[in-house]
């Protein structure tokens, strides 16, 4: 990502905040403060010019990381200066009253005054933390200004979208599910609806806001908004079970017209792979082997007698989330397996997490081409599901779960019918 | 050695005097009363409060080394990208119960260990107000920690967290026993919990020396007090939570599962209210440890012990309003986010008091920098930074970000290890003459020190970063993709704390060989002077280690900092400290006016038999009903046997003291 | 707890020496007010998954539809009269008057084992009716907070009739009187959380 100059600064201001804390860890001495000091700058300069980890809290990307970021950085100011004034103190004690064959001191109790004057004082700085604190609260939990509604629905262990018809969001005619990908308009306040199948889950994309629980049995709001098109990080912060870490998520801000074109294309009609392809191959294999978890809308099969009957998945009698993700237009995200998978290739996912936000939009659309894909991984991830990402879907482990999977099994399927299956995957964008 | 008779000729600072030799009387139909003074029996039938303490202090170290293994191989995993030491269901097993036992099995009862040991000494009594009580507590506590730890054995360990959320707790998400072996493992240790809290409440309010009122107390025995009161509060919560979770998984119940319309977050309530009181029972015993230790080095009484006392009780009053900022991201709504956001804001303050009494405490003294000096300082600094990074996520929105990521592993691992253990391992370096007799090396003391500092600093400082940078904290792995670059990569700091994560073993392998310097066979460490530290309080004024019945005379009580003052003249005046009387002479003094014949509650069989019972009917609950009813008589029998057994043996199981006289059952002091 | 009666640390028996606490409280008594205490938080802890939970359950088997209140309420009567009879066992005690003191117990225990009693035929009444502990969230927070407390009172009649049965031998240690009065203390506290669950178990609709 290049940065400009004000990015830059912005950046060096963080960097110089962000080292507080660890200059008060140490025991301070004169010496060691220098040291620390050189550490410090050296870490400003470091932190400038190299890009930090995609799902830094200190950067935020939209208005209500902004209103957090906000609150925050005073705060770690005031306890890292406070922490300053203490160590010093005690450094300054320790060199001062260490034992110098000086007499027995005074056998003081305490001075009432001054312990209550120390009292009172870091009870005035926490009512100036207070209340901005409360505001902020208020503030995110606002839900009138919204302007579009996303459903999201964690199970173990990927997340669910889908975005009820409605008028905002530029106009969503009919219901879209999608998964791995939260795809947002940028610039607008999207309020999302969360919820779980399963276990409880949380919801963090670090740059747009803090994270919210997604609790079975209950809907929890969260805001969303980005100031840029561009692709946001996040990771599912709630222990969750064996794959925990592998449940993660990204969020995709686009501009509206970009947004729109995505909306449409997310909401066109099947084609059907041409007769005698290797895709036509892979659906008559996806249909046999996965089409029972995963939907593919507008799959169906064609009896010999010219009926026409639709594919439906029915995930809820082999999961037991009751959920598979939805492969309708799975190479127009860039991620699989719960997003911790890239589908494009380590070239082509750079350049996309690399681009300028005028550029973005037009790279995104694009989706996984065939020179992109990543099909290492995603072979890897239909010979043996589970040996690539730790689940619930051995026969003993289905035993236990009540006859139901948790995650993907592995399917058994041979060389031939992978090549199919990806060939078929491609043409689903 | 449980009954004492003491003769008139030797010396107390000799060492307790010849065994006696007894004949008891059959106690309770076919047995009779344990009575061995040596051996293996003397210390599993003894109702000693030291000796209860010492081992209270053994077990939990024992634990202590088993969670830092489980540490180890966790930042094992997590020291290069996409770790593969660990199976993601073996890492999962390894984070929940390093939380288990550093916190059930170690933390709190190496608390107990210094309580059960120190507690009497400091109040000048001969031992606890139940004894045999106390001996079941301890008993409890191994019987449960054992239970928990077979299920590694078992078919694998509880694999939820030790927060434990439901429903990934609930029989469908995590199908192996582990999570039974838990619930039920600490249901056995919170008895232990529960029946040492009622135990030291009474002693510490009923048996105090003549003249020692409340706030002549010292502080470590005040810090001691407030967290008993706690766990006699949260122990019974956090009771309702694991009945909830056992019925649950193992009788159908459906409490916590959400097709039948439960609401998870009760679970999550009864922990929290539970849990952070649970944070303070942590901390407080080593604040009072520290508000020991910095006067005794400073030579200057604690500053504002008025306050520091104050504060005690306040953190644990407040503590029990806050409960709820471990649930900031769980959906509670505006208005309970920001009500307990400024409630544990509040809390900040008497926490800050503390921090500044210490400080001041030393301002103005004369510094002596002994081992257990250092880590009180270090426990001042350390817990500082933890308690700054505490406000940082007292602010809900900020929590937000904060919250679930390594950057809380960082700060409560400043809070626990820069506050509970730094305090613990101060107290060892300072009370181990008054338990041992002898003085732990100082040179090796040092290395210890100065590596246990480096290593958590190495290991905690960097999850700062690590949580800052977006790193979740239970991922069993980290991606070079999420890592970023530059100085605040998330691969090299998580490289630095596996590396710092080593260093602080090393640093804790220098205390055991410490110990082992100190203990082995060919050691050359000489006896420790009866008052090494010149010290302030009571437990100092008796001989090391103390006698089995503590004071030869209780003695009376005129000044907070007892002992201090017996050897110090304080000229009001002009603030002058002439030194009086040396220990030797003091302790001399009290023993020429010593109790002749002083008999101590006798051994018991039952506490061992009646603690050993509950992990049966554990395993009853797991494998098999009938074991329950097994254990559930064992119990039984174990109950009646003890409420037969009189606490203290008949006078025919006493040899009849040299001079003639009756005995004087001597337990409860008079004032 | 059925064996805190035998702590006390002073001479059996025999006048108390001298001995005298800090506070002045027995320790027997002071330890079993805090366990009190303790319990207090169990039974809220209780209370609460069952206020949270009451109205979670299939239309025809809530609380409304299965509480038989008339017997309920007479079966309360009982545990209530059994404080009485507790107080007056206590007195007795405090007389010193054992002949007196063990009917007063045994009648306690009665009681209370009517009430137990009564318990079991509503526990069984439910589970025909077809509300078993499983059946809804409700019948499970049910069953568990009744329970608890019926396991309670099911102690306290242990501890009545082993109090009984050793006073009879003559094997109390320690002051009899306030043996007596501790398990006293122990029972009246069992009979006041049941004037609690009663109320809002039964008598507050939902």
């Amino acid at each position: 990502m290049s940065h400009g100059a004000v990015n830059n600064q912005r950046i060096t201001k963080l960097a110089t905040v962000r080292t507080v804390p660890y200059m008060t860890r140490r025991r301070t001495s004169r010496r060691r403060a220098l040291v620390l000091g050189l550490t410090a700058a050296s870490a400003v300069v470091l932190g400038g010019c190299a890009k930090d980890a995609p799902q830094d809290t200190w950067q935020p990307k939209g208005e209500n990381a902004q209103k957090i970021h906000d609150l925050q950085w005073p705060i770690f100011m005031v306890a890292g200066i406070v922490g300053v004034i203490v160590m010093s103190v005690v450094a300054f004690v320790v060199v001062r009253y260490r034992d110098k064959g000086q007499p027995m001191p005074e056998q003081t109790h305490g001075k009432p005054a001054l312990e209550i004057a120390l009292t009172i004082l870091p009870a005035l700085i926490l009512v100036g933390v207070g209340i901005p604190t409360v505001s902020t609260i208020f503030d995110l939990a606002e839900s009138s200004d919204t302007e579009c509604i996303i459903n999201v629905t964690g199970q173990q262990w990927w997340w669910e979208y889908d975005y009820p018809a409605q008028e905002g969001c530029g106009g969503i005619p009919t219901p879209i599910v999608t998964s791995g990908q939260l795809v947002i308009p940028a610039n607008t306040n999207v309020m999302l609806r969360l919820t779980s199948r399963d276990v409880i889950h949380s919801f963090w994309i670090p740059s747009l806001n803090g994270k919210k629980d997604t609790v079975p049995g209950r809907v929890h709001s969260l805001r969303m908004q980005a100031n840029q098109p561009g692709i946001y990080a996040g990771q599912c912060t709630e222990f969750c079970g064996l794959s925990h870490a592998n449940m993660k998520m990204e969020a995709v801000a686009l501009d509206q017209a970009d947004f729109d074109t995505w909306v449409a294309n997310q909401l066109e009609e099947y084609v059907r792979p041409e007769a005698g392809s290797q895709a036509a191959l892979g659906e008559a294999t996806f249909t046999a082997n996965c089409a029972y978890c995963h939907q593919v809308n507008g799959l169906s099969t064609t009896s010999p007698d010219g009926e026409v009957t639709p594919v439906l998945a029915n995930p809820d009698q082999f999961v037991v989330s009751g959920a598979a993700p939805n492969l309708t237009h799975l190479m127009t995200r860039n991620t699989f397996a719960g997003a911790t998978w890239d589908l494009l290739t380590q070239e082509c996912r750079d350049r996309v997490w690399n681009a300028s936000p005028e550029e973005f939009g037009a790279l995104y659309l694009q989706g996984v081409t065939e020179e992109c894909l990543n099909a290492v991984d995603l072979r890897e991830w239909l010979r043996n599901a589970p040996a690539k990402k730790p689940m619930y879907a051995s026969d003993a482990q289905k035993a236990e779960s009540g006859g139901k999977v948790r995650g993907m099994p592995a399917l058994g399927l041979n060389e031939t019918q992978i090549d199919q299956i990806i060939a078929y995957l491609l043409e689903r964008n | 050695m449980a009954i004492i008779e003491r003769p008139d000729t030797v010396p107390a600072l000799a060492g307790a005097g010849a065994p006696a030799v007894v004949t008891p009387a059959k106690a309770f139909g076919v047995l009779r009363r344990p009575v061995a003074t040596t051996g293996w029996r003397s210390w599993v039938f003894t109702v000693d409060h030291k000796k209860l303490g010492i081992m209270y202090g053994v077990v939990a170290m024992f634990f202590f080394l088993v969670g830092g293994v489980e540490a180890l191989l966790i930042r094992l995993q997590l020291a290069g990208p996409e770790g593969t030491v660990l199976s993601a269901g073996l890492y999962n097993e390894m984070f929940t119960m390093h939380a288990t036992t550093m916190i059930f099995l170690f933390v709190m009862p190496m608390a107990a260990a210094f309580a059960n040991y120190m507690i009497p000494l400091q109040i000048g009594a001969r031992d606890v107000a139940f004894p045999r009580i106390n001996a079941f507590g301890f008993w409890c506590f191994l019987a449960g920690g054992l239970f928990l730890n077979t299920s590694w054995f078992l078919g694998g360990a509880a694999d939820g967290g030790w927060f434990m959320y439901q429903p990934n707790a609930n029989a469908l998400f995590s199908p192996s026993h582990g999570i039974d072996f838990w619930g039920l493992g600490l249901q056995i240790t919170g008895i232990a919990s529960l029946t040492g809290a009622l135990n030291l409440i009474v002693t510490i309010l009923n048996m105090r020396a003549p003249g020692m009122t409340l706030m002549k107390m010292p502080i470590f025995t005040w810090m001691i007090l407030v967290v008993q009161f706690l766990l006699v509060f949260a122990i019974p919560v956090i009771t309702v939570a694991l009945f909830l979770l056992m019925f649950q998984r193992e009788f159908d119940a459906t409490f916590f599962d959400v097709s039948s319309g439960a609401d998870p977050l009760l679970w999550q309530h009864l922990f929290w209210i539970f849990g952070h009181p649970e944070v303070y029972i942590l901390v407080l015993p080593a604040f009072g440890m520290v508000s020991e230790i910095l006067p005794v080095f400073s030579r200057k009484p604690l500053f504002g012990y008025r306050f520091v006392v104050f504060s005690g009780a306040a953190i644990g009053f407040v503590g029990w309003g806050v409960w709820a900022h471990h649930m900031f991201a769980s959906g509670l709504g505006p208005v309970s986010v920001a009500v307990f956001s400024v409630a544990t804001m509040l809390i900040a303050i008497p926490t800050g008091v503390k921090i500044v009494n210490w400080t001041l405490t030393m301002w103005g003294g004369k510094l002596w920098f002994t081992t257990s000096m250092l880590f009180a300082i270090g426990l001042v600094v350390q817990f500082t930074i933890g308690g700054l990074s505490g406000v940082t996520h007292a602010v809900a929105p900020s929590d937000t970000q904060q919250t679930d990521t390594y950057y809380i592993v960082a700060h409560f691992h400043y809070v626990i290890f820069g506050g509970a253990v730094l305090g613990f391992f101060a107290g060892f370096y300072y009370w181990w003459p008054k338990m041992f007799g002898k003085m732990l090396s100082e040179r090796i003391g040092k290395w210890n020190f100065w590596l246990m500092i480096i290593g958590m600093n190495l290991t905690f400082g960097p999850m700062h970063v690590i949580g800052l940078q977006g790193m979740p904290r239970r991922t069993m792995n980290w991606t070079e993709a999420r890592a970023g670059e530059g100085f605040f990569n998330i691969g090299f700091w998580n490289r630095v704390s596996s590396v710092g994560s080593f260093v602080l073993a090393v640093g804790v392998g220098m205390f055991l060989l410490n110990v082992w310097q100190t203990h082995k066979k060919s050691s050359t460490t000489a006896k420790a002077p009866l008052d090494p530290w010149d010290a302030r309080s009571l437990e100092w004024m008796t001989a090391s280690p103390p006698k089995e019945h503590n004071f030869d005379s209780i003695p009376t009580v005129h000044a907070l900092d007892e002992f201090f003052h017996r050897k110090y003249e304080v000229d009001h005046d002009s603030g002058d400290v002439r030194k009086v009387a040396s220990g030797e002479e003091i302790l001399a003094a009290e023993e020429a006016k010593g109790d002749k014949h002083i008999h101590l509650p006798s051994p018991s069989y039952w506490p061992v038999i009646l603690a050993f019972a509950l992990p049966v009917m554990g395993y009853g609950v797991i494998y098999n009903r009938l074991l329950i009813v097994v254990g559930g008589f064992i119990v039984l029998l174990a109950m009646f046997a003890w409420a037969l057994e009189p606490s203290v043996a008949d006078d025919s199981d006493y040899d009849p003291p040299a001079d003639g006289g009756g005995t004087n059952k001597e337990l409860a002091t008079i004032g | 707890m059925a064996d805190i009666a035998v702590h006390e640390p002073v001479s059996d028996g025999h006048a108390q020496g001298g001995h005298t606490t800090s506070t002045g409280l027995s320790n027997n008594k002071m330890a079993m007010w805090l366990f009190l205490g303790s319990e207090c938080l169990l039974f809220g802890g209780l209370i609460s998954t069952y206020m949270l939970y009451r109205g979670r359950h299939p239309a025809d088997a809530g609380p409304d539809q299965i509480f038989d209140i008339p017997f309920t309420s007479m079966s309360s009567f009982v545990l209530l009269m059994s404080s009485l009879t507790m107080v007056l066992a206590v007195s007795a005690a405090a007389q010193k008057d054992d002949r007196r003191t063990n009917l007063w117990l045994t009648v306690t225990a009665l009681l209370g084992a009517t009430f137990v009693g009564g318990q079991v035929y509503e526990f069984t009444a439910f589970y025909r009716e077809g509300v078993g502990f499983t059946s809804s969230l409700f019948s499970s927070s049910f069953f568990t907070l009744t329970g608890f407390h019926g396991v309670h009172v099911t102690v306290g009649i242990i501890m009545l009739m082993a109090l009984v049965g050793v006073n009879k031998r003559g094997r109390i240690p320690g002051d009899k009187a306030e043996v007596v009065e501790l398990v006293g203390l122990y029972w009246h506290f069992v009979d006041v959380v049941w004037i609690i669950i009663f109320t809002l178990v039964y008598l507050i609709p939902t």
